[in-house]
């Protein structure tokens, strides 16, 4: 398109406008300031072995959850409601961890479209258990969300350190964003535990004290990245 | 422009069987601690990333401002290039990174701050010694995305492809935006014809 006849006129145009030109002393500054500090460091592992990583991480905290926690809740879901929860739950871990990899390293396609939709089909999961879980009366709404709220983040946390260990040499451009997908990661593995752990099928429970675990772990992801992130550029 | 020296050598060195092309060795080079290839790259990137700067902000002292902050970013995350890997989409996805960031700063200081004087204007014109008007005042009217496009495209030699990979979007958008911004300058340098028609 740039070469051709109906473009050429701009083209020429373009060329002959003037840009300033970099000052030696300019250069001077940027070499001094980096050669200061040269250090070998070691480039970033293939993009294969981090999603190896997150997968093997996500897997072990999964599996360890349901054999600590039981399985009641899966035994008492539908199969409808199986594939309601559980399928979009598989396709937002596999496009967040897709997206987290693809956000380590600069100029690589589709890191930030993956996460956005990753987040749609969080969005999905919330409206699919709307639809196919029904309104309960319950007696101990609180106690027992909070119960099931904890035991969510008992496995989150662990699972959020876990996911830090590999993704944080690769957080340095885009760390919020790194911070918020890794955290909606860990989130998904709390959840993950607790849809086959806990037998409460009221919507409202699960909607309020299941998904909300996923909902803290992205904004404590976005907070603490976006802390550490500034007290980082505050010292360097 | 600004990439004739960049042609492909044979089997690197430093990485044995990957052919890079001279820039990607540096770069590699760089990662090891060469002080000899870093400085070589520093000195190969540097002009064009000034020429990015400048196009867009049309200060010479920010733009400057900007070069040694992007290097300094780049300094800090240079582990993340992967060998073999096309460098220059690496560089510029840094310098937007930069780019936006200083923008979203100069913002926050210019709402705190409160001018208190005028300053003289910096004649970058006239110390260019040409009576044309500078290339990032050319480019102004144009929206923020379509001058990015354009700047790469024009100024740093990039081509659509490793433009959509700085800009973490696709070919065809690229196209799009650099299409949309030939047009609008078309109609911002055709002469004025439809002068009567505005009057009325």
């Amino acid at each position: 398109m740039t070469g051709s006849g109906m473009n050429r006129d701009i083209d020429q145009l373009l060329a002959s406008h003037p840009l300033p030109s970099l000052r030696s002393d300019r250069l001077k500054q940027v070499e001094t300031a980096v050669l200061g500090d040269l250090k070998p460091v070691r480039p970033l592992a293939p993009e294969g072995a981090y999603l190896a990583a997150i997968a093997g991480i996500f897997i072990a905290v999964f599996s360890l959850g349901c054999y600590l926690t039981g399985q009641h809740g899966w035994h008492a879901l539908s199969e409808l409601q199986k594939f309601a929860v559980f399928v979009p739950l598989a396709a937002s871990v596999a496009l967040l961890a897709f997206s987290v990899v693809r956000q380590m390293s600069p100029a690589r396609k589709l890191a930030r479209s993956s996460a956005l939709i990753s987040a749609v089909l969080f969005v999905a999961l919330l409206l699919a258990m709307l639809a196919v879980f029904q309104p309960a009366q319950e007696s101990a709404f609180v106690r027992h969300g909070m119960a099931c709220f904890r035991t969510g983040m008992a496995f989150a946390i662990p699972a959020a350190l876990l996911f830090a260990l590999p993704l944080h040499r690769g957080a340095g451009l885009s760390p919020v964003l790194t911070g918020a997908t890794a955290g909606g990661l860990a989130g998904l593995a709390g959840l993950a535990v607790l849809e086959i752990h806990c037998p409460n099928l009221n919507v409202f429970h699960i909607v309020v004290w299941h998904v909300s675990v996923t909902v803290v772990c992205v904004v404590a992801g976005l907070i603490f990245s976006s802390v550490t992130f500034r007290r980082w550029n505050a010292n360097h | 422009m600004g990439r004739s020296n960049e042609q492909a050598v044979e089997a690197s060195p430093a990485v044995p069987g990957c052919a890079l092309t001279e820039l990607e060795e540096l770069m590699v080079r760089y990662q090891q601690a060469d002080e000899a290839g870093a400085r070589s790259l520093i000195e190969r990137l540097s002009p064009q990333l000034f020429r990015f700067f400048a196009a867009q902000l049309g200060n010479p002292e920010d733009a400057g401002d900007m070069l040694q902050e992007a290097w300094l970013r780049i300094h800090r995350v240079r582990h993340t290039y992967r060998a073999g890997d096309p460098l220059l989409p690496w560089v510029y996805a840094i310098a937007r990174c930069v780019r936006v960031d200083s923008y979203r700063k100069r913002r926050r200081i210019a709402v705190r701050e409160v001018a208190v004087d005028v300053l003289p204007e910096k004649a970058i014109e006239g110390a260019q010694g040409n009576d044309l008007p500078a290339f990032e005042k050319l480019i102004a009217p144009l929206p923020a995305s379509q001058r990015e496009v354009l700047t790469m495209l024009k100024v740093n030699g990039l081509s659509l492809e490793e433009i959509a990979l700085a800009t973490s979007s696709s070919v065809g958008s690229v196209k799009q935006k650099a299409h949309r911004a030939y047009q609008s300058l078309r109609g911002l340098l055709a002469p004025p014809r439809n002068t009567k028609r505005e009057a009325t």
